[in-house]
């Protein structure tokens, strides 16, 4: 064997894949068709967002990359949602794209036991009877030979982008599509859809007038989203917002033909949640303007990204409905928007660890399974690069629950349900939300960073530092009660007169009156003092405590469903009772557990019931 | 995700024997620490926790709220493994009315069990390895066929209105749900992603499903029957007038007193509704001692029912028994009827009475309307055409519904931040969803992404 590991392609996932392999100490080979476009940006400068932040706090917590690179190069930092609750507030910050890539780059560059090398590939190795994965072969016809693969392509599977008239084999404007793998992948026998999703124009920041936007400034604090940093002092600079109009609207709609996607040229599924210009405005008539944003490309670029107004129109319409938006009515295109069409495999044909069950040894993640977002392909390829070490080490796959992280759920919801649209994070996906909050990543994940290999024992013994003193200081809290000389310690009159009401109850229970806040408390105790992210954590567990406690009623439930586990080789075929339709579900997921299999689409409770029945009949078998 | 109802240690409680009037009933109850959980609802509690395993102990349910008196009972006391599910099982000996089961199984729901499955004790006999394997496959066909049948029994049972009513009230609430979802999911990037909650909206959707709620007593009147005794002196026209609501000649009738020693029940239908009516033994103080047994138990009857019809012979006029017994009835619905006016048109009709004849059938469809007015209270005619829940386990779901509701309204007014309102709001249609399907968060994505432009 050349290699231990090969990983196709060098974006978000690619990048997690083979640093987590190459870290696990294995011979890695990250192919990649350009080697400048590592780690590349090639939508919205941004990383984080509802649910996202979340999710590259797990990357981290597991001992991923994205959030150095994203806590390096970022611009602006903001917590979305900060007038709601805690569980679905979440971190953003605008990048540097530039710099991103740049430090991308250079991070796989330096990395030991990994070697890069540019090129396509266009088919794989596999042993005599097609069950087994032995390697890849090149565009330029070279051959490498390993024991696993990861395939983390994008877009560029078979990319096809369009504008107007215009198409071009492309997975980025200007940038060759990776041509005859996805032929490959369907005469192997995978199933390979279509689907669809687009980018908005790039224009020269001189030519726009920023006196006509509103200004969208950053946080003044910034929170990194590793575990392992303090803090983070980077220059902030603003972003800008703009609106379209009914004349924007009028030059869509009447040239709404032209369009590639309303012209039937493009058959792929587009995501719904982040449609293009020309969707808003024919789905939403009623609506008189969309809101856009002007976000910087980076510090040393005029480039400016403009979010929220994404099309495939031709070039000459989408220059003429740009130059309807307040403050861009000179504005001058560096680059046009477009569409992007390209193969997806259906991600039922996955297990939980990401390889796929056709064929052993392979495993896919990132856009490649149906997702869409950088966060996405992001915790996909570092578990596939965990689980393709775990897989070379003989070990056991690590399979997040739903219960303790997004990504948990997402790869859940692939490989069980399918995905008919490029896939994004909702925090609405998640049954347990409550539980998912971005500041607790690490007591939800980092142990089993650490267990894997990939958290140091630096950041781990940190994180035990974190857990016990956050502990302590709950235990303070439960056993400490407020007394009356207690008040005096107290600033201003109006905490003084709420305390007063709870004068005789514990710190914990004064803390859950909205009206009072950890600084009232550690006013009265100043025992308690830790960094300031733990008392707010410790803050948001007292004062949700009694929801967060409703929702682990309900995760105990499942949980057992979760750790009823069906064995591979489990015969479908000779269970009768079992309704036709369940029965052949089941054979084309085949559910790990119980719970997973609960999940299906159209399975019915009574097929389960049955299911648990016959996994309780061969536990009996074993034991006798 | 799917609620599925066969979770494996929980509590559960059901009724073994079959639905019905029998002299005794079982009610099984399993699960993990099944015997602390009932000794919560049973008077001794000390001796039931105490209690070993495979011994009987005479006691009575409480109200785990008010302490006060169910019914006396006997438990049978079963400890994990040697029972019939393989966990702690209580059995619970009862007497056999459908109000006292009921009531049973009400303080037992109270005290943290929850309606069993079917086939459910028997997988989880299964599950704990108390059952072989040809009887595991017995069990399976239980389950497939009992789940079928109980599902197009439910389905059934669930009236197309409340079907309906109930799903128009669940898609009210998954549109304000939807409409939540997106301001969390999309704060960052909408322009107008509306604001808050709107109270008035979950207000009025918990308002309707309380009005749903108020419909239970009736429905279950209608499912189990109103129950109406036929009381009265001897030889009063009792059986006469039971006849006639046959209208076929089942009961004996003769103008020898005391004919009808034991009571005779039948099932009747009056305009569409079902009433179970009783023929009781003619009161009187009687000596024969098979007939002072027929007239112990027609107290009885007369004790559980809805409606008393007493009937006075106006021939004889009213006596001062029949005042007598009229006063022991206290506030039990009665309707009073003045019979054989046929015969004796001449009497003076007594204040509160109605004139019949048992006979003639003269006053017959007056007196049905005044059953029918009696056993609702008037609420019939609003009802018309309209929805009636009709089983326990709905208007437990819609009670569970309304009370999350009255949680997320109340959330709303002290400003709890929206994610946690999500949560009230999720376990209301949940339990909407128990009734009538489940909503999976994919179809609120799909509800938010049809009726809101979102997306950067």
């Amino acid at each position: 064997m050349d290699f231990d590991a090969i990983v196709i392609g060098g974006g978000h996932a690619g990048i997690e894949a083979a640093l987590a392999v190459s870290r696990l100490k294995f011979r890695t080979l990250f192919i990649t068709q350009n080697a400048d476009t590592i780690g590349k940006l090639s939508c919205n400068p941004a990383v984080g967002g509802l649910s996202k932040g979340n999710i590259v706090r797990e990357v981290d917590a597991l001992g991923g990359e994205m959030s150095h690179l994203i806590d390096n190069t970022m611009i602006q930092f903001r917590i979305l949602n900060k007038s709601r609750g805690p569980a679905v507030q979440a971190p953003r910050a605008q990048a540097d794209k530039f710099a991103y890539n740049q430090l991308a780059k250079w991070t796989v560059e330096k990395q030991e036991n990994l070697s890069i090398f540019q090129d396509t590939v266009v088919d794989f190795l596999l042993n005599s009877s097609g069950t087994k994965i032995e390697g890849v072969v090149t565009e330029r016809g070279r051959k490498f030979t390993a024991k696993t693969v990861v395939l983390t392509t994008g877009t560029f599977l078979e990319g096809m982008i369009f504008i107007g008239d215009y198409s071009s084999v492309s997975g980025r404007i200007g940038e060759p599509a990776a041509v005859g793998l996805g032929t490959r992948m369907r005469e192997i026998g995978f199933k390979v859809g279509r689907l669809k999703t687009g980018t908005p124009a790039r224009v020269n920041r001189r030519s726009l007038d920023f006196s006509k936007m509103e200004l969208q400034e950053g946080d003044s604090e910034i929170i990194p989203f590793s575990f392992s940093r303090e803090k983070i002092e980077r220059p902030q600079v603003p972003c800008h917002i703009t609106f379209t109009n009914e004349r924007t609207h009028k030059i869509i709609s009447d040239n709404i033909g032209r369009s590639p996607l309303y012209g039937g040229k493009i058959t792929g599924t587009g995501p719904r949640y982040c449609p293009s210009i020309e969707d808003k405005v024919v789905r939403f008539p009623d609506r008189d303007r969309h809101q856009i944003f002007v976000e910087p490309e980076g510090l040393e670029s005029e480039e400016m990204y403009l979010n929220g107004i994404s099309s495939s129109l031709p070039e000459d319409v989408q220059e003429a409905f740009l130059k309807t938006l307040p403050g861009l009515e000179h504005v001058e295109v560096i680059r046009p928007g477009y569409a992007v069409e390209y193969d997806y495999v259906d991600p039922r044909q996955l297990f939980p660890s990401l390889m796929t069950k056709r064929i052993e040894g392979l495993f896919i993640a990132g856009q490649t399974n149906g997702t869409s977002g950088y966060e996405e392909a992001a915790c996909q390829g570092l578990m596939a690069g965990i689980n393709a070490a775990r897989y070379l080490q003989g070990k056991e796959a690590l399979v997040l629950k739903r219960t303790e992280a997004y990504t948990g759920v997402l790869i859940d919801d692939l490989v069980t349900l399918g995905t008919k649209e490029p896939y994004r994070m909702f925090t609405s996906r998640a049954e347990h939300r409550l539980s998912l909050r971005h500041d607790t990543a690490d007591s939800r994940l980092l142990e089993k960073g650490y267990n894997v290999g990939l958290v140091s024992e630096k950041n781990y013994s940190s994180f035990i530092e974190k857990r016990d003193r956050i502990e302590e200081v709950r235990e303070l809290l439960r056993s400490r009660r407020l007394k009356e000389k207690d008040l005096q310690k107290i600033e201003t009159e109006k905490t003084e007169e709420i305390l007063r009401k709870h004068r005789g109850k514990t710190l914990e229970q004064v803390l859950k009156d909205p009206d009072i806040g950890i600084d009232d408390i550690f006013a009265v105790e100043k025992e308690i003092e830790c960094s300031s992210l733990w008392l707010k954590q410790i803050e948001l567990d007292v004062k949700y405590e009694g929801y967060i406690s409703r929702q682990e009623k309900y995760i105990s439930k499942v949980e057992k469903m979760e750790n009823m586990k069906i064995p591979a080789s489990f015969n479908y075929e000779g269970i009768e009772g079992l309704s036709n339709e369940s029965r052949q579900k089941f054979i084309s997921i085949l559910p790990q557990t119980l719970g997973q299999a609960s999940r299906i689409s159209g399975v019915r409770n009574s097929d389960i019931a049955v299911l648990m029945i016959y996994l309780g009949r061969r536990k009996k078998g074993d034991n006798s | 995700m799917k609620n599925l109802n066969y979770d494996t240690d929980d509590l559960i409680a059901a009724l073994a024997t079959p639905w019905g009037e029998s002299a005794l009933a079982v009610i099984r109850t399993s699960g993990k620490n099944c015997i602390d959980a009932v000794s919560a609802v049973f008077e001794n509690s000390e001796k039931i926790k105490k209690a070993a395993g495979g011994t009987l102990l005479k006691g009575y349910i409480t109200d785990p709220g008010s302490g006060e008196r169910i019914d006396e009972v006997v438990a049978g006391i079963y400890r994990n493994p040697k029972s019939y599910t393989g966990e702690d099982l209580v059995e619970i000996y009862t007497h056999g009315s459908l109000p006292g089961i009921r009531a049973v199984l009400a303080a037992l729901k109270k005290g943290g069990f929850r309606d069993a499955g079917p086939g459910e004790f028997t997988l989880r006999a299964f599950l704990n390895r108390k059952m072989d394997l040809t009887r595991a496959e017995a069990v399976h066909e239980i389950i497939t066929s009992k789940s079928r049948k109980a599902q197009s029994l439910a389905m059934a049972r669930l009236s197309g209105n409340v079907f309906d009513r109930i799903n128009s009230m669940k898609f009210q609430l998954r549109d304000i749900l939807s409409g939540v979802e997106l301001q969390l999911d999309y704060a960052e990037d909408e322009d107008d992603p509306g604001a808050g909650i709107d109270p008035s909206a979950v207000e009025a959707v918990r308002r309707e499903l309380e009005v749903l709620a108020s419909t239970y007593r009736i429905g279950r009147l209608y499912q189990d029957g109103v129950k109406i005794v036929l009381a009265g002196r001897t030889n009063a026209g009792k059986s006469a007038l039971f006849n006639l609501f046959l209208k076929e000649d089942r009961s004996i009738v003769s103008d020898i007193h005391g004919t009808t020693r034991d009571y005779i029940e039948s099932y009747i239908s009056i305009k569409g509704v079902p009433v179970k009516l009783f023929d009781t033994a003619g009161i009187r103080n009687a000596e024969h001692p098979i007939e002072a047994e027929g007239i112990k138990r027609s107290e009885q009857i007369i004790d559980s029912s809805d409606i008393v019809i007493y009937i006075v012979d106006s021939c004889e006029g009213l006596s001062t028994e029949d005042e007598e017994l009229l006063d022991q009835y206290g506030d039990k619905n009665i309707i009073k009827l003045w019979n054989k006016i046929d015969i004796c048109p001449r009497q003076i009709l007594p204040e509160g009475f109605v004139p019949v004849s048992s006979f003639t059938g003269e006053g017959f469809p007056e007196l049905e309307k005044l059953i029918l007015d009696t056993a609702y209270g008037g609420e019939l005619s609003s009802l018309a055409d309209d929805a009636v829940i009709d089983s326990e386990r709905q208007k437990k779901h819609i009670d569970s519904a309304v009370s999350a509701l009255q949680e997320a309204e109340n959330a709303v007014k002290i400003n709890v931040p929206l994610d946690l309102i999500a949560l009230d709001l999720k376990e209301a249609m949940d339990n909407l969803g128990e009734i009538t399907g489940e909503i999976t968060s994919a179809d609120i994505l799909n509800n938010m992404f049809s009726r809101f432009c979102v997306g950067k």
